[in-house]
């Protein structure tokens, strides 16, 4: 049994008259994970307290769950799970007593609850935590707890809020992976709040990335990232290089080159980007070192960083902005060197250039 | 390490002020057991006295411990949901009321007394109870029970307390009582001691406002230093510290407490 949700015209104007929300619509299927994926301010949080109960439609939003009308339900009524970035978990009680809490509160039996509550300990692997008070743990074990406890009222929709934010890196990569699992197994909706996109690529089925109190793409993992739809997103998953050209006659130029069979395609018009300033955005992959004699630019090294498997070079004088080349991790290059490029035209994400540039999509990063 | 004459001659002053403030304290206690405290220690121990003030004040005594009781249940049933509302509804209002609560503090006690009397004091049933001194004693303790425990909530992360609780199906009352006020159990405690020893101790207040069938314990010590025998007053400051003193352990134990508390360091192993 998974809960379908729907959020129909739903925008959020806050007391003091600021915007958090322009309308708009969201569905969310039975069983599917959404991660909201956006900068700070961005208005995935309010989404999912809207989703919640912890906060409300301006007039004329409908939330259903399943067909049920639950805009105007509290968040008691609603039966939705939730996780907490700071784990809201209650410190006067023991481990198994924050997870009983919302058993005991819906009437469920002593010997029902005591069953429930030991197979979910189990189920998260802290079994052995039963008696401890909460300031005992660690975060990684508050946060299997806080789980625990949202799981074990089975709740219709599971509501994570950057669950893994306080966590040190690799923690968070190790739970990440359980939750995934977790939310597999139990084929439970969940929606799930993060400004991490590498987070967000792991577990979303779809995500939902948000730009200002608007929502800026809803796609798969590999949507996002492959082809973002406006520079925002493309920016925000990582395609962070960015160069300026012209379509000419379906031809893209940069500079005094010419690049041929280019797929400048438009998502937001729908249409082939034939003439016109374009901008260009793509990852450390989208140039590469070469000989002089087969550059199509010439740069300086500002900086190398040696990320392991590869070398990150910050090459300067491209383009407007420095811009990240990747090369082989045994190449020795110093800062203050030139470098030769040659640019890979299918990894280009194009777009047309807009008359100013939105600053939010330099600023996100 | 060696010690210098700079250690001794502080050791030597702060010994001194000691002395200077527990001396008299020694002496009053010692005068309540004296035969004659004219003649001093030399004319023997007694507990004379003592039976004496408890024959005359036993009634102030208990009057006293009675109010304490009810002002205590009172600042409880209104302090503990007051402070929570000033602390989840922060605003203009609830600012402005927090002040005009820790006015009565401010304000001599005998300014508010006579306020207390001329407004109520043609009301010949309320005058003459024990309730109106238990009006004063409310109004001069409760902005210590609220200050105290709305310390303690602004420090718990209310909010997101209540969101974990309602998520989970509980509703206001439920979340109040079972997870608010155990959380505020510290700030309670403190506010609980600090009001029943407030209003046993409370003389300003009181003294304008008792009458001579409501007279509290320090209305009584001081009728007794007024118009008895020293021995006598001394005798009642003994019995008063006795009554006083352990309510006043238990206040700086819990405070001691609270610092350890908040002191802890998480010390758990992320090993999960």
């Amino acid at each position: 049994m998974t809960t379908q949700i729907k959020l129909r015209d739903c925008a959020k104007t806050f007391a003091d008259g600021t915007r958090a929300l322009a309308p708009f619509d969201l569905t969310i299927e039975g069983g599917e994970t959404i991660v909201l994926l956006g900068p700070s301010g961005c208005g995935k949080t309010t989404i999912l307290r809207m989703i919640a109960g912890l906060e409300f439609p301006d007039k004329g939003g409908v939330i259903t769950f399943d067909g049920d009308d639950v805009t105007h339900q509290s968040i008691e009524k609603r039966r939705v799970g939730m996780v907490f970035q700071s784990y809201a978990l209650f410190p006067n009680m023991t481990v198994a007593q924050n997870v009983a809490y919302g058993l005991k509160v819906h009437g469920v039996s002593r010997d029902e609850s005591d069953a429930r509550v030991k197979a979910m300990l189990e189920m998260m692997h802290i079994e052995m935590l039963a008696d401890r008070a909460i300031d005992q743990l660690s975060g990684g074990q508050r946060q299997r707890v806080a789980l625990a406890r949202a799981i074990a009222v089975q709740p219709r929709v599971l509501l994570l809020d950057e669950p893994l934010t306080a966590l040190d890196a690799k923690l968070r990569v190790r739970l990440r992976t359980e939750i995934n699992a977790l939310l597999r197994k139990l084929g439970i909706t969940a929606v799930y709040v993060t400004h991490d996109q590498e987070e967000a690529m792991a577990l979303g089925d779809r995500i939902v990335v948000m730009q200002k109190g608007e929502i800026a793409q809803i796609g798969t993992p590999r949507d996002i990232y492959r082809k973002p739809q406006n520079p925002f997103v493309a920016d925000f998953v990582g395609a962070a290089n960015r160069l300026d050209g012209q379509m000419r006659d379906g031809r893209l130029h940069i500079g005094n080159h010419v690049f041929d069979a280019v797929d400048a395609f438009d998502p937001r018009h729908g249409a082939i980007i034939d003439q016109g300033p374009v901008e260009l955005f793509f990852r450390a992959d989208g140039l590469s070192t070469c000989d002089a004699q087969d550059a199509d630019f010439t740069g300086r090294v500002e900086a190398v960083s040696y990320l392991g498997e590869r070398l990150r070079l910050t090459v300067s004088g491209i383009g407007p902005q420095s811009v990240m080349v990747d090369t082989h991790a045994d190449d020795v290059i110093a800062a203050g060197a030139d470098v030769h490029c040659q640019i890979n035209p299918d990894r280009l994400t194009i777009f047309p250039a807009m008359r100013e540039r939105t600053p939010a999509a330099s600023d996100a990063r | 390490m060696r010690r210098n004459w700079k250690f001794y001659s502080q050791l030597g002053l702060t010994i001194v002020l000691c002395l200077f403030i527990v001396v008299p304290v020694v002496m009053s206690a010692l005068a309540g057991v004296t035969v004659n405290v004219f003649q001093g220690l030399s004319s023997g121990f007694t507990l004379r006295w003592i039976i004496e003030v408890l024959d005359l004040y036993t009634d102030s005594i208990l009057l006293s411990l009675w109010i304490a009781l009810v002002c205590l249940v009172v600042t409880l049933v209104v302090g503990v949901p007051l402070a929570y509302v000033l602390v989840r509804r922060p605003g203009r209002w609830t600012r402005l009321f927090e002040e005009l609560l820790t006015l009565p503090v401010a304000i001599p006690g005998l300014a508010l007394a006579l306020a207390l009397l001329i407004t109520y004091g043609g009301v010949s049933g309320y005058r003459s109870s024990w309730l109106f001194i238990l009006t004063g004693h409310v109004l001069f303790t409760l902005p210590f029970m609220v200050r105290s425990v709305a310390a303690v909530m602004s420090a718990m992360d209310m909010k997101m307390l209540e969101e974990g609780a309602a998520s989970l199906g509980a509703g206001f009352w439920r979340r109040f009582f079972t997870v608010i006020v155990p959380n505020a159990k510290p700030g309670i405690l403190a506010g609980a001691l600090m009001v029943v020893t407030l209003s046993i101790g409370e003389f300003n207040l009181t003294w304008m406002l008792h009458t001579p069938l409501t007279k509290t314990l320090p209305v009584g010590l001081a009728d007794a230093y007024a118009s008895m025998r020293l021995e006598i007053g001394s005798a009642y400051t003994l019995i008063f510290f006795v009554l006083i003193m352990p309510l006043l352990i238990a206040m700086q134990t819990l405070a001691d407490r609270g610092k350890r508390a908040s002191k802890r360091i998480d010390t758990a192993e992320d090993t999960l």
